[in-house]
């Protein structure tokens, strides 16, 4: 074998799993999304029935569409924003932290990370029960003078929490944001013991406040850490789905994103496996545009600090 | 009956029976068993060796569990084949069904809702039963008005096994030392609701309302019970009719629920009957409308807390009092899978299953009411089934066609106008005027 072809060779078992688990099912989607495609399309009963861009335009005339991708991208700007900051300065926190008590802290914070989704959501939907739920009863006990000065009411007997969207998407943010914070946090404090300390002795003896340290050494340094996690949480967030359905329930529409929008479209009945795939595709694009953008600024950027 | 004739081929199991799937036909055959190798009698066990995968809907409780043993053993007697049941929970069917109709592992034979025969025939889901149906002595008896649903384009696609109208379960126990005697107008059920809340607290639900996948259960009884439809077929077209006043005033009192009279709590929109039933077996609501079925499943759910003693049913009432209200006209199929590879054999099962005999003994000992004429007529003298005999006579279905399962559960749509409603954000007119343009849409497609 030619010395040049063995890099190929090696990428090559890869490349094949990922062409087949990921490749070849994203192509299909985008096949499906112009067809016309039930069950008896899937089992091969009935030949699938091109439709051009029909699903598309069906789509775009549904007002779920438009409320489903008003959800999406207002909780991921929501979600990702609160991710990011506070899992960096619990990042900062961990490496001011001394050894025990920092390991202590990440294994806590790794356990809710550890959380599966489903389960998470279960919990904070317990949480949050009108009747039985730990919320309604702590803002009972806050005396009444206080909550009506917060919240112009006394009485959370009943308070249904999980009716309106936008509570429930309050709900959903905490409930995302309890369980992917960690994971910002450690890779931060990853990045944070790759800086060389000379660098903040060198600021504190030029007499630097902490926030000026952070913004002039630490955040240029951790840049690209930044920049992954960024689109990481993006990606993440705008497919958030388990937690949805759980606390919402399938059937309060004005509550969908996406996601949730191309689930019922595809898999209730009767399936219309080609709309489910069109709402995927666009959701698809929009992620592909937002990461495109986002890595070229983060290329150029890195090219003027050179 | 009559040999096959493929049956007289000496091939495998697997050749055999991929051939009568092939075949196509729906005739009723008989056949010689592969493994015997002699020749057996016509009522002997024919089918000896063989598997029949059946699927069964809802979590079983321990009557359900028996009736089903017993079927299947005497299933064995006659064919000599063995019956695999899985047991599938109503909220998993859906997704059962699709996974299987996609090409996943399905069953032979599966009970099926009566209103969900439509949309899995659409989808090719299930076999034509017309030839089984009217050779079997039993079968044939079933009044043709019980098979409107599982009738299309001239075809049965279903065996109907038990009816299931729904009637309002209340605390009997709880009725007696309030001293409040059985509703006959709605402004009664309202004033019954209340006094329970009063003396059982504010976390009980005097009369549960239904906003979950099953919620026209109880709005289409309410709009039913005035003279308001869903929709009605003019022409080959569906014309929605929510918007008329009969329909209005029924989804009025049915927000008015949870708006006005606050019988039912905010914060539950979106709770079916499963949802209210286990809040029942907890002592948490005080009526709500559901079928005989549930009775057996809240004494073991409730673990002997709720006493069977202490449950009644009445018919829910007209506004007027003028007598009971139409109910929805349920009920549970059984049918024939179409990827089944052995259709003799789901025959033979649908036959014993859905005959006079064992079809009887599964509504009776299910909760349901059996489809026989003479056997239902048997029951309107019995003081607990009464009201279902009763309101049975009176049942309304909802729009025959397949897409109306995309209206009443995928898209929710009077749900999710009910929830506007109740919410604030639209009033009654505005939201059934949505309602009425979607339910057009998604029935006309």
């Amino acid at each position: 074998m030619p010395p040049w072809l063995i890099p190929y060779a090696l990428l090559l078992p890869g490349i094949l799993v990922i062409a087949g688990l990921l490749l070849w099912p994203l192509v299909q989607v985008v096949f499906m999304s112009f067809q016309k495609l039930g069950l008896p399309q899937v089992r091969g009963t009935r030949p699938a029935e091109w439709v051009g861009f029909d699903n598309y335009q069906r789509i775009f005339e549904n007002d779920l569409f438009w409320t489903s991708l008003r959800n999406t991208v207002v909780f991921a700007a929501v979600t990702v924003t609160l991710t990011l900051v506070l899992g960096t300065a619990v990042g900062l926190l961990l490496q001011k932290l001394g050894k025990v008590m920092s390991k202590v802290l990440i294994v806590g914070l790794m356990a809710a990370w550890a959380v599966p989704p489903v389960s998470a959501a279960i919990i904070w939907r317990w949480l949050f029960d009108a009747d039985a739920g730990i919320i309604n009863w702590a803002l009972n006990l806050v005396p009444d003078g206080l909550s009506n000065a917060l919240f112009g009411r006394a009485d959370w007997t009943g308070q249904p929490w999980l009716n309106d969207p936008v509570s429930i998407y309050m709900i959903l943010i905490l409930c995302v944001l309890w369980a992917s914070f960690p994971f910002i946090a450690v890779s931060v404090l990853a990045g944070l013991k790759s800086i060389p300390s000379e660098l903040y002795e060198a600021a504190r003896v030029d007499g630097s406040t902490p926030w000026h340290t952070f913004r002039k050494v630490t955040f240029p340094l951790l840049k690209p850490v930044f920049a992954v996690l960024t689109i990481l949480s993006i990606i993440w967030d705008f497919k958030v789905l388990a937690q949805l359905l759980i606390l919402a329930g399938p059937t309060n529409r004005e509550a969908y994103n996406l996601s949730l929008f191309a689930w019922s479209e595809a898999f209730n009945p009767p399936p219309k496996m080609g709309t489910g795939a069109a709402i995927a595709v666009v959701l698809t694009l929009i992620l592909l545009v937002i990461t495109f953008i986002h890595v070229r600024q983060m290329v150029r950027t890195e090219g003027d600090i050179k | 009956m009559r040999i096959a004739k493929i049956a007289a081929t000496t091939a495998t199991t697997a050749a055999l029976a991929l051939g009568l799937a092939a075949c196509g036909s729906s005739e009723p055959t008989a056949q010689e068993s592969p493994n015997t190798g002699a020749s057996q009698s016509a009522g002997g066990p024919n089918f000896a060796g063989q598997t029949l995968t059946v699927w069964r809907l809802g979590d079983p409780n321990d009557v359900v569990q028996k009736y089903q043993t017993e079927l299947d053993a005497k299933f064995k007697e006659v064919t000599g084949a063995s019956v695999k049941v899985e047991w599938i929970p109503w909220p998993a069917v859906n997704d059962k069904f699709t996974a299987a109709a996609a090409g996943g592992a399905g069953p032979d034979v599966t009970e099926i809702g009566n209103d969900q025969v439509p949309i899995w025939q659409s989808q090719d889901a299930l076999k034509p039963i017309t030839d089984v149906f009217k050779a079997s002595p039993d079968l044939s008896q079933i009044p043709e008005n019980l098979r409107g649903l599982e009738t299309i384009d001239g075809e049965i696609y279903a065996v109907p096994w038990g009816g299931g109208t729904r009637a309002v379960l209340y605390r009997k126990d709880w009725f007696d030392e309030l001293k409040i005697a059985v509703p006959k107008t709605w402004d009664e059920l309202i004033a019954a609701a209340k006094k329970i809340q009063d003396k059982k607290g504010k976390d009980v639900d005097g009369f549960a309302f239904n906003g979950g996948t099953d919620a026209n259960h109880l709005l289409g009884s309410l709009a039913w019970s005035l003279g308001g439809d869903y929709a009605v077929s003019e022409g080959g077209k569906w014309v929605g009719k929510v918007t008329e006043p009969a329909f209005k005033e029924g989804f009025q009192f049915y927000t008015d629920l949870v708006a006005k009279h606050g019988v039912s709590s905010k914060s539950r929109l979106g709770q079916n009957t499963t949802d209210i039933r286990v809040r029942f077996s907890n002592s948490k609501v005080g009526m709500y409308l559901t079928a005989a079925w549930d009775i057996a499943t809240i004494k073991e759910e409730s673990k002997g807390k709720v006493k069977e003693d202490n449950l009644a049913f009445f018919s829910l009432p007209k506004k007027d009092g003028s007598g009971p209200a139409p109910s929805f006209l349920g009920g549970n199929d059984i049918a024939m899978w179409n990827d089944t590879k052995n259709e003799a054999l789901a025959a033979e099962y649908l036959k014993l299953a859905g005959g006079k005999e064992w079809g009887t003994k599964y509504a009776l000992e299910g909760g349901f009411l059996p489809v026989y004429a003479d056997e239902l007529a048997k029951l309107e003298s019995d003081p607990k089934q009464e009201v279902f005999a009763k309101s049975f006579a009176q049942a309304k279905a909802f729009p025959a066609d397949s897409n109306w399962t995309e209206a009443n559960e995928t898209k929710a749509v009077l749900q999710n106008a009910g929830r506007a409603v109740i919410e604030g954000k639209k009033d009654v007119d505005t939201a059934l005027a949505d309602a009425n343009k979607e339910i057009e849409e998604i029935l006309n497609q």
